[in-house]
């Protein structure tokens, strides 16, 4: 009976369109409105077309996707069609997720156009085209109704396909749009030893901060199970998403298909990507999966967690970088050898007091972040080539003082480094501090993948966990100060202990070594050359200060020599802060990856220059780690029918990289009112000023603002 | 920070933070094939309890169901189900049928409307049990009816799935499709293992008490 009534009530809603469209091409069913559409007004022989069937569902309904999840079935046509015409297999619009009380779906809501591409062909006879479709679907709220609709279209036959009316052109432009698009970036999966695929696309170079979501639709039943949640996370190898294997006994495919949905955060709002995946199979992943399949596939409590952040801050002492401090900490240890055993207790509690107090202090910035800006859910950003810089120079005083080049106690060295040297309680509070300040930079992908747990956690857990994982970094040592049985087994202290501090300088310029080429990587080669300058530049300034004693002007003379040393190689790096985007791209590195055929380089004098001549010019701001400028430019900018307009009106495209944010560019975006790219700029030639474009662009957009320009021209 | 390469040994450092990360928790957990299958006690539409453990030695198949689910009736109007349940109690098979669905929601039912329904539709199960708060769908992972179960005589889940391969609502697609539980059913009492143990279940959406989600 209620049922009776919802289709009583439906009927009703529906009667306008029963009287507008042709009875034959909709059909009203209990739940669903079902329509078929073209976006041709009149069909040529040997050209094909799109038509549509439109789904509008009654609200809270969901109709499903070609992998339905843990329930439900895909919508299916059965197509009867004139001899020799074909109709491809639908083409799915990116599905959303529904959870039905616990059971996870893969479907649609509201209103969608499923789109099938028609063939009709060249030697079709007759003056029309009729297309039968026989529809059915399963449409459900809480409880499932399976549907049919027998739908008819008939469209005339003539020399040259005419398009239909704008507003169902607009309809199909927009089903287009919401058509995953071929993924730019290649895609693997490894399995873990209980069976749980994960897998990786290689975006690399993505922004943690500015991909708000991930989600990988399986494109198939039983291999991926449907999941409601995905703990995706933004790693240097690119996206990475742990995956719960499905219900099939099937071996897994050598090609895992699916859709990736991607929520990028842009400068205007969140925008959704969606793009289709095909991740090979990679066994030599499974290797590296080994090792967390016991843990991964469980549910980890809050205990567990915490063990295995004391695990990770363990083997954090095995980092490069943490050694040379380590190794540090062993030497003067061993100085202390032999002291009193309350003496060594409070040096190892002090270390272990500093570590934890920096790891605190990370707990607190990543508290305060998230209470601050709400949704954060990655971890942020350790890699800035400043930070790389300023770590580099800290190595190479470090290294410095190891050598014998100067002794502490002097005023230019680094203030924690100078701290971290100061005798007793105070030093080995530093000293642990310094640990875990070297230990970050080395460590920013295992850091960013702790942090986004921590993240996920309340605010008491995500403290805990980090406090553990610092624990674990001190714990070796504190071990040390406190167990006089591993105490006898330090050597007695000696002339060795000199050649020994000696020895591990090199360590530490190695070290050293080893930063600035991270630098070169995120900066390019001219990162070298400012980061050896700076080094120069810090050695002179201490050789100047350690030069006997002469009368007082004499060394305030050198003194400030020295510090404009100084001064000149920390100005290194704010020169690499704001370093153009060409640095990037002469490293030769293949993953800055903004296109420029075709197109020239965006300046300002270029644009104005280029406007003053009467020429259309069009602006486009992108970014390597932007995915919706991306998609934007293979969708809508770099297309054939796109190409070509540009072309035909003489338009002057002008590019802007923002990926290393340029300064020319900063300013532009700012005098626009923008923060961010995409940005898009068209100068009409007349133009007092350029028309913004919307954020995400169309096909259609360029050719109808290229259009309305070219009557002017002619 | 592009090709910032990552030794080897951090990537793994990388996975253990990742495995922090705890696998969400799924209303819906089921049980794999060729693990003991999930022990449950209920009762009956004529109150007797039954439970898992004492039917040891016996071959039993568990059908959820929602009698006004269009891919219930497509079975039991075609009386596919009826046959089946037949003859899996000639063979000594125990086929319990279960009302999971949540108390409320379409396709709950009271012991007397279970009763109703198995005399109207000629059903021929061992027992329909009353599960209301859907503890025995929950157990096994249950998403929609029906999806269909099969445990050997020694306690192990030995099929999960669909009741057959093709998923409409059509009755006439059942003579066409692969009967998968008879299939699997005739491969059990054969002793023999079970070709196609896990297959894509097809039905309407399994409706779980709403306050536990």
């Amino acid at each position: 009976m209620p049922r009776f009534l919802a289709l009583l009530l439906a009927l009703l809603v529906a009667g306008p369109a029963f009287a507008q469209s042709s009875a034959q091409s909709v059909v009203q069913t209990d739940n669903v409105r079902a329509e078929l559409l073209s976006d041709i007004a009149a069909a040529k022989p040997g050209e094909p077309f799109w038509v549509g069937l439109r789904q509008t569902m009654r609200p809270k309904w969901h109709t499903y996707w070609k992998n339905p999840g843990e329930s439900g079935l895909p919508t299916e046509i059965a197509w009867a069609l004139p001899e020799g015409v074909t109709a491809g297999p639908i083409v799915w619009p990116v599905p959303h997720v529904f959870d039905i009380g616990g059971v996870i779906n893969y479907g649609f809501k509201d209103d969608i156009l499923l789109l099938v591409r028609i063939t009709p062909p060249a030697n079709l006879a007759g003056d029309t085209l009729k297309l039968t479709a026989d529809a059915n679907w399963l449409v459900c709220e809480d409880v499932c109704i399976p549907e049919e609709a027998k739908l008819e279209l008939v469209l005339p036959l003539a020399a040259a396909a005419t398009p239909s009316d704008p507003k169902t052109r607009a309809l199909f432009e927009a089903a287009r749009r919401n058509v995953p698009m071929e993924s730019p970036w290649p895609a693997r999966y490894g399995v873990s030893q209980s069976g749980d695929p994960t897998l990786i696309v290689e975006a690399k170079g993505l922004k943690p901060d500015t991909i708000g979501n991930a989600y990988f639709f399986p494109a198939e039943w039983g291999h991926v199970a449907a999941m409601a949640k995905q703990t995706a996370s933004i790693t240097a190898e690119g996206i990475r998403i742990p995956l719960r294997k499905g219900d099939a006994k099937t071996p897994m495919p050598a090609a895992l298909a699916g859709t990736l949905v991607l929520t990028e955060k842009t400068a205007d709002g969140t925008v959704k990507q969606a793009f289709d995946v095909a991740a090979k199979l990679d066994p030599t992943f499974v290797l590296q999966a080994m090792t967390l399949a016991a843990v991964g596939s469980e549910q980890l409590t809050l205990v567990q967690a915490l063990l295995f952040a004391l695990l990770g801050g363990l083997i954090l002492n095995l980092m490069p970088c943490v050694f040379p401090v380590l190794a540090m900490k062993a030497a003067a240890f061993a100085r202390l050898a032999g002291h009193e055993r309350r003496e060594m207790r409070r040096d190892g509690l002090a270390y272990t007091a500093g570590v934890l107090v920096s790891f605190g202090a990370m707990a607190a910035v990543v508290v305060a972040i998230r209470a601050s800006v709400g949704d954060v859910t990655w971890g942020f950003q350790f890699q800035s080539p400043v930070f790389s810089l300023l770590i580099a120079y800290l190595f190479f005083v470090v290294g410095l003082n190891l050598s014998g080049v100067f002794e502490f106690g002097n005023r230019l060295a680094g203030v924690g480094q100078g701290l971290a040297a100061r005798g007793g309680t105070t030093g080995s509070f530093f000293t642990g501090v310094l640990a875990v300040i070297v230990a970050t930079p080395c460590t920013a992908p295992f850091m960013a993948a702790a942090l986004g747990f921590a993240l996920s956690q309340p605010a008491p857990a995500t403290v805990a966990v980090l406090l553990a994982m610092g624990l674990g970094l001190a714990l070796p040592y504190l071990a040390l100060s406190m167990t006089p049985a591993l105490q006898r087994l330090m050597p007695r202290p000696g002339p060795w202990m000199d050649r020994l501090r000696q020895f591990l300088a090199f360590p530490m310029y190695a070290s050293a070594v080893w930063m600035i080429w991270v630098l070169t990587q995120q900066t390019g080669s001219d990162g070298v050359l400012y980061a050896l300058g700076g080094m120069i530049l810090i050695a002179f300034a201490i050789w100047l200060l350690r030069i006997g004693s002469g009368s007082s002007p004499a060394i305030w003379l050198r003194r400030g020599v020295a510090a404009a040393a100084v001064l000149l190689a920390f100005a290194a790096a704010l020169k690499i802060d704001d370093s153009p985007a060409t640095a990037a791209s002469a490293s030769g590195t293949p993953v800055s990856g903004v296109n420029f055929d075709g197109w020239e380089r965006f300046s300002r004098a270029r644009m104005t220059e280029a406007h003053a001549a009467g020429k259309p010019v069009f602006v486009d701001f992108t970014a390597a780690w932007c995915i919706t400028c991306l998609v934007n430019e293979r969708v809508a900018l770099e297309t054939a029918a796109t190409k070509k307009a540009f072309e035909q009106a003489g338009v002057v495209k002008l590019k802007g990289d923002w990926t290393n944010r340029d300064a020319e560019i900063t300013a532009v975006l700012k005098e626009l009112g923008r923060a961010g790219v995409p940005l898009y700029l068209f100068w009409a030639p007349e133009a007092n000023q350029p028309k913004i474009l919307p954020q995400v662009l169309t096909e259609a957009t360029i050719l109808s603002e290229l259009s309305s320009i070219q009557p002017a021209k002619r | 920070m592009s090709k910032f390469s990552v030794p080897r040994r951090s990537l793994m450092l990388g996975g253990a933070a990742l495995a922090l990360a705890p696998a969400a928790a799924f209303a819906t957990s089921s049980p794999d094939v060729g693990k003991p299958a999930p022990l449950f006690t209920a009762v009956d539409s004529n109150g007797k309890s039954w439970s898992l453990a004492d039917l040891k030695g016996k071959v039993v198949v568990i059908e959820t169901t929602n009698h006004d689910c269009p891919y219930v009736r497509k079975h039991y109007n075609a009386t596919n189900m009826q046959d089946q349940q037949r003859e899996a109690a000639a063979k000594g098979v125990v086929w319990l049928t279960t009302a999971s669905n949540a108390a409320g929601e379409q396709g709950a039912v009271t012991p007397a409307q279970a009763n109703e329904l198995t005399k109207n539709r000629d059903a021929a199960p061992a027992a329909v049990l009353i599960d209301p708060q859907s503890k025995i769908a929950r157990a096994y992972g249950a998403t929609v009816t029906p999806h269909m179960y099969i445990i050997d005589a020694k306690g192990t889940l030995v099929y999960k799935g669909g009741i057959d391969s093709i998923p409409s609502s059509n009755v006439a697609d059942i003579p066409k499709a692969k009967q998968y539980v008879r299939v699997a059913l005739d491969e059990v009492l054969a002793g023999k293992q079970v070709a196609e143990a896990s297959t894509q279940a097809y039905g309407c959406t399994m409706k779980y008490p709403r306050t536990s989600t």
